[in-house]
């Protein structure tokens, strides 16, 4: 077990080695040949001659590429992610709350296509070709198929926006000035726990519809596959009911495999960051990255990428650790006795 | 050549490429969800070759006109089949220039721009997938049959690359060579590579140790050949299910980027830059056809691809009954 664990850290080690260095070439070197110096983008364009010599100074810029790579790498591993010059505060101090936002609206979403996707990937396993198995597949492709750029938007609109117009699926049913759900602030979880949740609702709904879908049709097939394993037929020949056979036998072993998936798929999640946060205006990585886009304000995009990709390997890294723990193969391979 | 050597093998799975491409093209006649896919899909491909100019030419609205007369005098855009509008602004000019789904804020003809559209959507997603499947087979193959470093190499990238969050790090390079067609294609294939290397890879390796490559290498086949005669066809079935739907997926792809400003740019009209500019501007909020036109093409679209991906996919399925 302390070995699998190791090994898998080293590996998380070599990854985070490798996204630094990628940013590092994209942000300081490609772009070097693509028009304006490093410092001359990251000190901004009203920036002084003298301040960019500063900037240049800091960061080593005139050294040779292997030592300006060792430089950025110690800034980062001090938490140091320079100036934002647009914002004139440090990046670290725009990139803290905007992970925490965007990390709760990633894991809740993960939360909810799960519950949604479980219960009518496992029915589909169970009973292949009912009406609600057939019903549930034709909702994942259709689930599968709308960007979130586009749910974002109509779900603001029918649920947030319609209803303080007195309109309901466009029926003028309600009082003007309805509010069911907000379409936009954002509360932190420690300010109120309630409102967040509440907040969130729509912002989560939207991420989580387009991978609900994508893991109905995981656990789908998952489901069955294992329902057509000895160790089932033995089970139900024993008696055991069909609740008992999904719940502690089923989904002991779907679990682990649905784990694996889970942890890539929050950093494809970190995609539809971008469009649910500017539509529901929540202060998280997308959002910053987007406005930083806008401005052009180098230092913040090239933390929010690396933050980014730090999330996504952690995501990683934690899934496949907790692979290990769940799976009961692995715990008795490498735990004997 | 080909034919003699499939002969001398004995084992089951050899005479299945020419079966199993009939099968399936059987299987796919007999289902109706393909039959629709497939349809929609030629829909799709007509509506970009030849209905954006069709269009264009009977409403007399080039895609990327803006037409003064079609916005109101507040600002706001022509409605669903509604007319030009006289000087004043106000009223509608009876005889004036129809505008099928209404216009945008510049003035421009929605149903035009959602046609033309059609044209980036798939050129650069079908181009996107193109490169990356031809990066993709040739890692794959090299890898699954030269194995060692080779392949020890080209397995660490493809895991590396799909730990990332690929449209953050595709909007930081696209910020920093630019926007542009060509641009865009080349950053949706270097995200997308690593799913039909690792699914030749596979193939490459278990199909590597059949008789028939023995037997091939027997009678003096060099490595190109084994490779690009013998075990290049063995991919074609996946490749083909996973090609259609990493074409849906670069079809969204393109449309993030645009969406996000990053993508081809304006005025060429894009699915995701008409979202995009109804969307962020608010303006779809008091007309909606303007998010529901361009949102519901790419619905449609990924629906086609999606399905048709689903549908090959059971009909190439060796194990399903015959």
């Amino acid at each position: 077990m302390r070995k699998v664990v190791a090994k898998r850290l080293a590996g998380a080690v070599v990854q985070v080695l490798m996204v630094t260095l990628l940013a590092w070439l994209l942000f300081y070197v490609i772009a070097r040949f693509t028009g304006a110096s490093p410092a001359q983008r990251i000190a901004g364009k009203n920036a002084t001659a003298a301040q960019i010599a500063q900037v240049s100074a800091m960061l080593g810029l005139s050294k040779p590429y292997w030592q300006q790579y060792l430089i950025f790498l110690g800034h980062l591993a001090t938490g140091n992610f320079g100036f934002s010059f647009v914002q004139q505060r440090p990046v670290s101090e725009i990139l803290w709350p905007a992970t925490l936002a965007t990390a709760s609206l990633v894991l809740g979403a993960a939360v909810l296509w799960l519950l949604i996707a479980a219960p009518i990937g496992g029915y589909g396993g169970l009973r292949p070709r009912s009406i609600g198995d057939v019903t549930g597949r034709a909702v994942a492709i259709l689930g599968m198929s709308i960007p979130v750029f586009w749910l974002a938007p109509m779900i603001s609109y029918f649920l947030g926006y319609q209803p303080t117009q007195g309109e309901l699926a466009g029926l003028h049913i309600l009082p003007v000035g309805t509010s069911i759900f907000p379409i936009d602030g954002y509360v932190e979880f420690t300010t109120n726990p309630v409102q967040w949740a509440y907040h969130l609702l729509l912002p989560w709904l939207t991420l989580a519809i387009g991978f609900a879908a994508v893991y109905i049709r995981f656990i789908r097939t998952l489901t069955a596959e294992q329902l057509s394993e000895d160790y089932t037929r033995t089970a139900r020949a024993k008696g055991a009911s069909v609740h008992r056979i999904m719940t502690r036998h089923v989904g002991r072993n779907v679990a682990p495999t649905v784990a694996v998936l889970l942890g890539a798929d929050i950093a494809t999640a970190l995609t539809g960051v971008f469009f649910v946060e500017t539509v529901f205006a929540i202060p998280g990585l997308g959002y910053t990255g987007l406005s930083a886009i806008q401005n052009l304000d180098y230092p913040v995009i090239t933390g929010v990428v690396i933050v980014g990709a730090l999330f996504a390997i952690a995501a990683n890294t934690v899934v496949d650790l907790s692979h290990a723990v769940l799976d009961p193969r692995l715990r008795r391979v490498t735990e004997p006795g | 050549m080909t034919a003699g050597i499939q002969a001398i093998d004995t084992e089951p799975g050899a005479a299945r490429p020419a079966g199993l491409r009939a099968t399936a093209l059987r299987r796919l006649r007999r289902d109706p969800v393909a039959i629709f896919a497939f349809s929609l899909l030629v829909l799709l491909v007509l509506a970009a070759l030849i209905g954006g100019p069709l269009a264009a030419h009977l409403t007399g609205h080039p895609p990327d006109q803006q037409f003064a007369n079609a916005v109101a005098a507040d600002g706001q855009p022509l409605g669903v089949m509604e007319r030009t509008y006289l000087p004043n602004g106000i009223t509608h000019d009876p005889h004036g220039s129809l505008f099928v789904l209404g216009s945008d804020a510049l003035g421009r003809d929605t149903l035009v721009r959602v046609l033309y559209g059609a044209r980036i959507s798939l050129l650069v997603a079908i181009a996107a997938t193109a490169l990356a499947v031809i990066i993709g087979v040739t890692l794959g193959l090299l890898s699954g049959y030269l194995g060692g470093w080779v392949d020890a190499t080209v397995s660490r990238l493809t895991e590396t690359a799909m730990a990332f969050p690929s449209l953050l790090l595709a909007v930081g390079i696209a910020v920093v060579i630019g926007p542009g067609l060509l641009n865009v294609v080349i950053i949706i294939a270097l995200f997308t590579w690593y799913y039909p290397c690792r699914i030749v890879r596979g193939t490459t390796v278990s199909s590597k140790r059949m008789t028939f490559v023995a037997a091939a290498r027997t009678v003096g086949a060099r490595p190109r050949r084994i490779l690009f005669v013998h075990l290049l066809p063995q991919v074609w079935g996946p490749l083909l299910v996973y090609g259609t739907s990493i074409i849906a997926a670069n079809i969204i792809f393109e449309a993030g980027l645009s969406y996000l400003g990053v993508g081809v740019p304006p005025p060429t009209a894009t699915w995701g830059q008409m979202l995009s500019d109804a969307v962020t501007s608010g303006m779809y909020q008091n007309d909606l056809v303007l998010a529901l036109a361009p949102g519901l093409a790419l619905v449609i679209t990924m629906l086609a691809f999606n399905l048709m991906g689903d549908c090959l996919r059971d009909a190439l399925d060796p194990r399903a009954a015959r």
